[in-house]
């Protein structure tokens, strides 16, 4: 059928490059692998340690579930403010928008870790900034396992540019003339925006909050080259990505990273369907999808 | 309809099948000199200087050997060891491989690497000028699974303007531990810098320690722990607390803000003394103007606590099919003047004596230390540390992990001295099967 | 079409008829704490320029002061030099290809995917549409090693194959994106190019194509700055350092051991920014103005 032609390419691509890994990783879950030697099978045993027996594991999911619930929420608050500032037809308007899509560029390189782990420093900006606003003391950033975590947080945040301008789309969409009659109603800027915007936002909310929750669940770079791979200090910044790395590539145990994987997998997919499910809620349609 | 659907899948596999089918091919003519042409993977982890002179070298190699053609593979240490794993896994390891004795257990007991005994006992590899001593540091039982290409040995490197300043003096021939304490005590009384860097990574101080009480940290078969008094634990533990809470040795998080080498305590005149390899004086006396010395750490004698341990190795893959050229080409590294003359003991001091005299003269004043230094140390050395057992990268993990629970306050030395042993043992037994 | 009313809601004035002072007042409002925010949020961007100019050696000592001194350019003329004989121009061509490649791959793909998904009815659409999703949930630490072996077996190693070809079969994000478009585009178009006797494929290239253009450049955009980032395929993949993009180049300069390069490599980052801040500024307008033409709902 014609649907099948189109969409061959992404099946073919699917199969080759996906499928046979995914199943590999899947039987590499059920064993102990070292990378050398041929994959010994030890059935649910790495599950079981991971589940019962492994401290850090327990570990990196909650520092990696408090980063999710922090960080998407305000990364997409943040991006929605700001899109909402820059959603106007001001000179220069284009500009703006990309000095604020300018940290989403630069990205995971070496280059920003070594600048945020220097902004956020004993005696770093970031404390200059709070001496300047009042507060008389100064933040071990790095040195306490939860504000190191929210060096990270403030990162991706830092970094909501794609957000933004997919806001920016969202935004230019709803039609003047809802917004017209909401005024000529006399209703004053917050009603309006409360009452008219974000309802007919709240279809690309939906497409942000999903996609950022699921990368968030994901992340490793950031953690990574802010921890130096290390994940500290003392596990705050062990996102469940970069413990599996470790387990993988410093422990060389390939099999029990694989079951990790597959668990974060089924975690992510719950999320999403969860998401989905209570997205009738709040999310409104103008139009029946079609 | 279905019809379509059917030449869709199987044109998906004729094209797999087509490119798993094609392969390119190795031509073979012959080279300048009549000898068959050759490839070589040369691979190694380093900085950008050392990438600049390796490759100076292999043009020199090419020259002197027109049938080889070398590939240079570089990368930084942390991007290194993560190409190198999947290669592995896949047979993909280039001929030469650079080679850590953190990671030479991992390759070399799982099968990965070739024994080099043959090329050393047909010439190849030529040793004439090489202490057995240090040959035996790549060794894994007999098999000498790695050739070192430099040496190390553990230091204390002193900013001595600081020390002055403080007025301590160090006798490194005798001093002790209670000794290195007071002194730092006194830094930072005098001075109000750091009088010791906090001795990182733990897991190379630590052993020195046991070392020094005449004890081990591994056992020889690589089934547990050797030390079984956990008092040397708690004790070593106690002295870098006192040290931390008396301001006289950093936080965890300070050492973990370094960014490198021209960040680090005794660059910027913060510290007295700080505990490294010889290597890496070098580094931080270019990056300061202060003058700096190589000390013998404490306590160094009575147990010959030294060793001379291998900065790193080159290693050939028994997946490679050029290994006499790639044993050659060792030979060229560790036994050829010009490519000394580039290398200019970079990759540690090197293990042919011949060469490190050679060398020696060309070197600046602080380079020359270095070589002093070890042959100092040579005299006071002991047996080496046998390469690490495998499940050795959880373990260092986890005194490190240990380590910042005791800094950070988190669990007393007693505490941690415990869990370490429970938790180092099972893993270690874990690994064993 | 320019949308003269604000519908922003918030810091903007409304435009009140008596109110030109007011509205020049309001935009000099509007410019103020928008260019003081972005300052703000720029200062570790701003950091990084600066740190380029000094030297090395002093780039943390001096880390306070945004103003080197003394200000060099050798970091630049330096980096630009390359390592171990490669020019830095290799790299940032190497750059170029992958990411241009693969965009080109991806974007034209994806379209032609979102396509099928989108607009034809049939058997299974649902299972292979779940299939698409799942594809971004993976963690690809460990798909890595599988997909690693295939690609060694294939012969693909040491070449850009591995990181391009792939791309050239979709991209679940861009694909996903593609189909909300395409569902707002009415149906009947395409029901009356069937009647005028267009073929499915010609619809495709004729009405849909042309209608999801913002969509094809907000892809496009999002394709190249991943690409251009990208780490772990490259480092993977790629052995010989002429074959290089930057994002990996740009590590060569640092070490652990030795004094790193730390001027070269951020004069080196700086100018690696450039074509990908160009690309956006070029689409920025286009994508958001046109996006809102045909509305992502």
């Amino acid at each position: 059928m014609a649907g099948y032609a189109f969409i061959s390419p992404f099946i073919i691509g699917f199969l080759c490059f996906t499928v046979i890994p995914m199943g590999a990783s899947l039987f590499l879950s059920f064993t102990s692998y070292d990378l050398f030697t041929p994959p010994k099978w030890v059935g649910f045993d790495n599950y079981k340690a991971m589940l019962t027996d492994d401290e850090k594991y327990w570990g990196s999911l909650k520092v990696t579930f408090y980063y999710v619930l922090a960080g998407v929420p305000l990364r997409l608050a943040f991006a929605l403010f700001i899109a909402v500032i820059l959603n106007r037809a001001e000179k220069g308007v284009g500009i703006y928008r990309t000095l604020f899509y300018l940290p989403s560029i630069i990205g995971g390189s070496v280059a920003v870790a070594i600048m945020w782990r220097n902004v956020f420093g004993n005696d770093g900006v970031i404390n200059g900034l709070l001496f300047f606003l009042g507060f008389d003391k100064k933040i071990f950033w790095y040195q306490d396992p939860t504000s190191a975590l929210w060096t990270l947080i403030l990162l991706s945040v830092w970094q909501f540019g794609s957000s933004m301008l997919i806001f920016l789309a969202g935004l230019k969409n709803i039609p003047p003339m809802y917004q017209e009659a909401a005024s000529v109603d006399g209703a004053n800027r917050f009603q309006r925006f409360f009452l008219i915007t974000l309802p007919l936002l709240s279809p690309i909310i939906f497409f942000n909050l999903v996609m950022q929750t699921i990368s968030a669940f994901m992340t490793f770079t950031p953690a990574y080259i802010i921890s130096k791979g290390e994940g500290g200090p003392l596990d705050g910044t062990l996102l469940y990505s970069l413990y599996l790395f470790q387990r993988a590539f410093n422990f060389f145990q390939m099999g029990y990273a694989s079951a990790m994987a597959w668990v974060m997998l089924i975690l992510i997919g719950l999320v999403t369907f969860i998401l989905f499910k209570t997205s009738s809620l709040w999310v409104h349609y103008e139009s029946k999808e079609g | 309809m279905l019809m379509r659907r059917f030449v869709f899948v199987s044109l998906c596999i004729l094209l797999t099948l087509g490119l798993f089918g094609c392969s390119s091919n190795t031509e073979e003519a012959a080279g300048a000199d009549g000898k068959k042409k050759v490839t070589l993977r040369v691979a190694w982890w380093g900085g950008q200087p050392r990438h600049d002179y390796t490759s100076k070298i292999i043009e020199l190699y090419e020259k002197e050997h027109p049938h080889v053609k070398i590939e240079a593979e570089f990368a930084n240490w942390d991007d290194y060891w993560k190409k190198l794993a999947p290669m592995s896994a896949a047979g993909q390891l280039p001929d030469v491989i650079q080679m850590d004795m953190a990671y030479l257990s991992q390759y070399g007991k799982k099968g990965q690497l070739e024994d080099l005994t043959p090329y050393v006992k047909d010439g190849t590899i030529n040793t004439e000028s090489i202490d057995e001593k240090t040959i035996k540091g790549g060794k894994i039982g007999d098999q000498l699974y790695g050739f070192p290409l430099g040496v190390n040995v553990l230091s204390v490197i002193t900013n001595d303007d600081l020390l002055k300043e403080a007025g301590v003096e160090i006798d490194d021939g005798s001093w002790t531990w209670t000794d290195f304490e007071n002194l730092a005590l006194e830094v930072e009384e005098k001075t109000g810098q750091y009088g010791s860097n906090g001795m990182h990574p733990p897991d190379v101080f630590f052993p020195y320690y046991l070392r020094t009480k005449g004890e081990r940290f591994y056992k020889e078969d690589g089934t547990g722990l050797a030390y079984s008094d956990d008092k040397l634990f708690v004790d070593y533990f106690k002295r870098q607390v006192k040290l931390v809470d008396e301001k006289a040795s950093p936080t965890p998080d300070e050492s973990a803000q370094v960014k490198g080498m021209e960040d680090d305590f005794i660059v910027k005149g913060r510290t007295a003394a700080t505990w490294n390899y010889s290597n890496q004086f070098a580094a931080f006396a270019q990056l300061t103007d202060a003058p700096l010395s190589l000390k013998l750490p404490p306590e160094q004698a009575k147990e010959k606590a030294l060793f001379l341990r291998p900065s790193m190795l080159f290693s050939i893959p028994k997946s490679s099919e050029q290994k006499k050229e790639a044993a050659a080409f060792i030979d060229f590294f560790i036994n050829n003047e010009k490519a000394n003359a580039l290398i200019k003991g970079e990759r540690g001091v090197p293990v042919s004596s011949k060469i490190a005299a050679t060398v020696k003269s060309q070197l600046s004043e602080e380079e020359k230390k270095i070589f002093e230094y070890v042959e100092r140390a040579t005299e006071y050395a002991g047996e080496a540390e046998p390469p690490e057992p495998i499940g050795s990268a959880e373990v260092i993990k986890l005194l490190k992990d240990t380590s910042d629970q005791i800094l950070f306050k988190k669990i007393t030395p007693e505490e941690g001295a415990a869990k370490f042993r429970k938790e180092a043992d099972a893993i270690l037994k874990r690994n064993q099967q | 079409m320019e949308p003269v009313k604000d519908i922003s809601g918030r810091a903007a004035p409304a435009p009140l008829p008596a109110g030109n002072r007011k509205k020049r007042a309001g935009q000099l409002v509007f410019h103020i704490t928008t260019a003081g925010l972005a300052i703000i949020l720029l200062y570790p961007v701003i950091w990084l320029i600066a740190s380029s100019f000094k030297e090395s050696a002093s780039i943390f000592a001096t880390s306070h002061s945004l103003i080197p001194d003394p200000l060099i350019l050798s970091n630049y003329t330096e980096g630009w030099k390359g390592i171990a004989g490669q020019p830095f121009i290799t790299f940032i061509k190497n750059s170029l290809i992958i990411v241009g490649l693969s965009t080109a791959g991806a974007v034209l793909s994806s379209a032609f995917i979102a396509y099928g998904f989108a607009r034809i009815p049939f058997k299974g659409k649902a299972f292979w549409f779940s299939c698409m999703m799942v594809t971004m949930m993976l963690p690809h630490e460990v798909l890595m090693i599988p997909q690693y072996i295939i690609f060694a077996k294939l012969d693909w190693l040491n070449s850009f194959k591995p990181i391009v070809v792939p791309q050239f079969f979709g991209h679940a994000f861009f694909i996903f994106l593609m189909i909300q478009f395409i569902r707002t585009i009415p149906v009947e178009l395409d029901e009356a190019a069937k009647i005028d006797g267009c073929s499915r494929l010609g619809i495709f290239f004729r009405i849909i194509l042309p209608l999801i253009a913002p969509a094809l450049a907000t892809s496009a955009i999002f394709s190249f700055y991943w690409k251009w980032e990208e780490l772990i395929n490259p480092l993977l993949y790629l052995n010989k350092p002429e074959l290089y993009p930057v994002s990996l180049a740009l590590k060569l300069f640092l070490d652990t051991e030795t004094a790193s390069n730390w001027g070269a490599m951020f004069a080196m980052s700086v100018v690696s920014l450039v074509p990908v801040i160009l690309v956006f500024f070029v689409f920025q307008k286009s994508i958001v103005q046109g996006i809102s033409m045909s509305g992502l709902k």
